[in-house]
């Protein structure tokens, strides 16, 4: 066994926590019963690694094995990392046909014919998404497996979910996708997070959306945590319209955990008694950006307690009608997503 | 503008009403549990955010013996909007039904400015000023305590004694030296 493939795996062991480490191998299938019960989870990680580097070379596995691990280990903790939203657009006619066998043998010859050296590992997970794991290399070194870009896509949606992709890649990999999956372009979605299952909630659509009634009186009742009939609230209706708006601009019950929200202004600065910037001929540049642990259940309870005045202004409640955490304002109004073509050859 | 007034309604027999009003409707509800349980008094507790109170309760609302304004000394849109909704209130009600009840004065993030503020408007309002803690339930059966006593007089049931004449002994004073700099 190799110094590389030591290395991917010592690397490996450090970023799977000891309490995962035992059901992560379980699902990678790939050790005997024997070599499972000899292992004792109860070590020291160090002591593991030593243990599970003696088993490697037992086995004989080489670099391919261990990424298979690392990708089975991901798959079922997608929480990490930074992920980046894009969104496929303009399809052919038979873009909502694809199926796995073809995406999957387009994706990797376009990939292989784009970059001399990658390695490309498709796997179907049990929520009908497709996890593709990149290792690139170029045409003088081979694969590196230690910075491998994890992308997943629910086929027949528009959305693909990206992590850990640089700019010389990006190309590379859109052109790759734009081809297998039957569009014609893809753009930036503008949206990002820690939490892949939280964005892909929010894109898809899939957490409890609330929509408009005329009679909305069995909601209205489930505010009264007032129980004693001496206890009176004088504003519960103005109290009750107010959640109702705001579920209807963000949802109710759990929703996704977004981690912030970026509006970028370019617009004038406007105070009448400040002249001397009001006089400038640029626009006025600034960031605004709101970080939470949840930020949609700030914004919602922040909506529903009366401090963001309700109805919900525009600017907030696109972030989970758009779907999008990153916003341009200009003076016309929220400027248009990046765009990015690959050209066809 | 509908003026909420003091002594345009009958009172009910042994039974004393207290609104209480505050911008983030938190403490207001932990008080009101305790507060209902009195037994010597039939105690009903009205709950707002702000004033003025809606149109559609115009009826069924009791006669109000007590006006409570629970200001949080960590927001400063809580104190603007006790200050806005003292607006509605009928004067009558500042001889003695008034009370300002304010929260997190132990806070080191608090400006000093917005309680001197306070205590400011509540002196020239000639009204009583309590502080509470209302994180521990301890410190709510406190507040809670200190009101019925005001609130018991507010609504006539302490003989020999009128909310005008306590408020005169309880009310809130500046300090002539406010504006002189604190050591810090």
């Amino acid at each position: 066994m190799d110094d590389s493939t030591k290395r991917l795996l010592q690397r490996l062991m450090r970023r799977i926590p000891t309490q995962m480490l035992k059901t992560t191998l379980e699902k990678w299938g790939r050790l005997t019963a024997a070599q499972q019960q000899s292992i004792d989870f109860t070590q020291a990680k160090w002591a593991l690694t030593e243990k599970l580097l003696a088993i490697c070379e037992e086995n004989e596995w080489t670099a391919k094995h261990i990424a298979e691990l690392e990708m089975t280990y991901v798959t079922e903790n997608p929480n990490q990392g930074m992920w980046y939203a894009f969104q496929l657009m303009d399809p052919e006619d038979d873009a909502h046909s694809v199926e796995l066998m073809q995406f999957k043998e387009q994706f990797k010859s376009h990939l292989g014919e784009l970059v001399r050296h990658v390695s490309v590992k498709i796997k179907k997970h049990t929520d009908e998404a497709v996890w593709i794991r990149i290792a690139w290399g170029d045409s003088f070194t081979r694969p590196n497996h230690l910075k491998p870009t994890y992308v997943v896509h629910h086929l027949q949606t528009p959305f693909v979910f990206v992590t850990s992709l640089t700019s010389k890649q990006k190309p590379l990999l859109s052109q790759a996708l734009v081809l297998s999956t039957r569009y014609h372009a893809i753009k930036d979605a503008n949206l990002s997070g820690r939490k892949l299952t939280a964005i892909r909630d929010l894109l898809m659509r899939q957490y409890q959306q609330v929509f408009p009634t005329r009679y909305p009186s069995p909601l209205a009742e489930e505010n009264q945590t007032v129980s004693n009939p001496r206890i009176e609230r004088e504003q519960a209706g103005l109290a009750a319209n107010r959640c109702q708006m705001a579920c209807e601009a963000f949802g109710d019950g759990m929703l996704p955990q977004l981690q912030s929200a970026v509006y970028k202004l370019e617009t004038k600065f406007r105070d009448h008694t400040n002249k001397i910037m009001t006089e400038r001929e640029e626009p006025f540049r600034c960031v605004v950006k709101f970080t939470s642990t949840n930020l949609l259940e700030s914004l919602r309870h922040c909506a529903s307690s009366g401090i963001a005045s309700t109805p919900v202004t525009p600017l907030l409640s696109s972030i989970p009608l758009k779907g999008r955490n990153y916003f341009v304002i200009t003076d016309n109004g929220p400027g248009p997503s990046s765009q990015m073509h690959p050209s066809q050859n | 503008m509908s003026l909420l007034k003091p002594f345009s309604k009958l009172p009910g027999l042994n039974t004393a009403n207290v609104l209480l009003v505050e911008s983030e409707e938190q403490f207001q509800q932990s008080l009101a549990d305790v507060l209902v349980e009195e037994t010597a008094v039939t105690v009903n507790v009205r709950l707002a955010k702000s004033l003025p109170l809606p149109m559609e309760n115009e009826e069924s609302r009791p006669r109000i013996d007590l006006v409570v304004f629970i200001i949080s000394l960590t927001s400063e849109l809580s104190f603007q909007s006790a200050e806005a909704s003292l607006k509605c209130l009928d004067p009558g009600y500042f001889l003695g039904k008034v009370c300002f009840m304010v929260t997190n004065a132990r806070n080191s993030s608090v400006p000093p400015e917005r309680l001197d503020a306070v205590r400011k408007l509540a002196a020239s309002l000639h009204c009583p000023l309590l502080f509470a803690e209302d994180q521990t339930p301890d410190g709510v059966t406190n507040a809670a305590e200190r009101l019925l006593t005001i609130l018991k007089v507010a609504a006539g049931l302490v003989p020999m004694a009128t909310a005008l004449y306590l408020s005169s002994l309880t009310r809130c004073t500046v300090p002539p030296d406010v504006d002189q700099p604190s050591f810090d």
